[in-house]
């Protein structure tokens, strides 16, 4: 399926639709993104994935990558993931730095 | 039986697309359950992958995928002509003791490979790394669990 990503930032608040599958070929531009929304000082990131069906580890280590360009205090909200992509990132114990949401509401 | 042979062009291009596209039919034609299907995608992903950044460098090479149903078990088999190196000696837990702030970015890959399929074997075979990724199968034609892990999953 073919990858989709597209960012809005709000005053503090960058967030990340992504649509598709995350691997080695889509993950620079997730990380792209994140680039910016650091540059912009933001003091929380939401990465909205009810429509992300995949993740490989290259969309770990965009999620790690995200953890480390983003101010110390600031928070990593994912939203709606996945089972199968919620376990891939509980297996490499990345789901203790990060909030994992059904929606964004809850 | 299933094969295909997939040419890696020394320029670090992902192979993710077609490895992913071998593995979705092989899990379809043996009936695998989507579950299952989707962590066989994953190790193969991983450990094509694997050859291709850690195995070539960088130098042109060749991944070799075959796969099929034998007996109650989907396998898959990956081999290349990369020095030997077996992903079972690969320990993540160094990597994961430390914070992710401070964490290197990658090394997450094997462990996903190794962390889901059924099993996992590792031969050096007349020069080759031959990688074999298994799914067990049910009487049925359906990987065990398949249905109901599917339900307890959730949207």
């Amino acid at each position: 399926m073919a990858f989709k990503v597209r960012m809005q930032i709000e005053g503090s608040t960058a967030t990340i639709r992504l649509e598709g599958e995350l691997d080695g070929r889509s993950a620079p531009e997730l990380n792209e993104l994140v680039v910016r929304a650091a540059d912009q000082r933001v003091e929380r990131l939401v990465l909205l994935l009810e429509e992300l069906s995949y993740m490989s580890s290259a969309g770990i280590r965009s999620l790690v990558f995200a953890h480390q360009k983003m101010p110390e205090e600031a928070e990593i909200l994912l939203v709606g993931t996945q089972p199968d992509v919620a376990e891939t990132i509980r297996l490499t114990g990345f789901d203790r730095s990060i909030v994992m949401r059904e929606t964004l509401e809850a | 039986m299933f094969a295909c042979r997939l040419k890696v062009d020394g320029s670090g291009a992902s192979i993710a697309g077609p490895v992913g596209d071998f593995v979705g039919a092989l899990a379809e034609r043996a009936g695998l359950a989507t579950r299952p299907a989707y962590w066989l995608r994953l190790a193969a992903d991983e450990i094509t992958t694997n050859i291709v950044q850690h195995g070539y460098r960088g130098r042109d090479g060749v991944v070799d995928l075959e796969g099929g149903v034998d007996a109650d078990a989907l396998y898959l088999r990956i081999e290349d002509d990369a020095p030997a190196f077996d992903p079972r000696a690969y320990d993540p837990a160094p990597r994961l003791a430390v914070p992710p702030s401070v964490r290197e970015l990658g090394g997450y890959g094997l462990m996903l490979a190794l962390g889901k399929v059924d099993e996992f074997r590792y031969q050096y075979v007349g020069g080759r790394n031959r990688n074999t990724l298994i799914m067990r199968l049910t009487t049925s034609g359906e990987a065990h669990g398949g249905v109901d892990a599917e339900r307890a999953g959730g949207v």
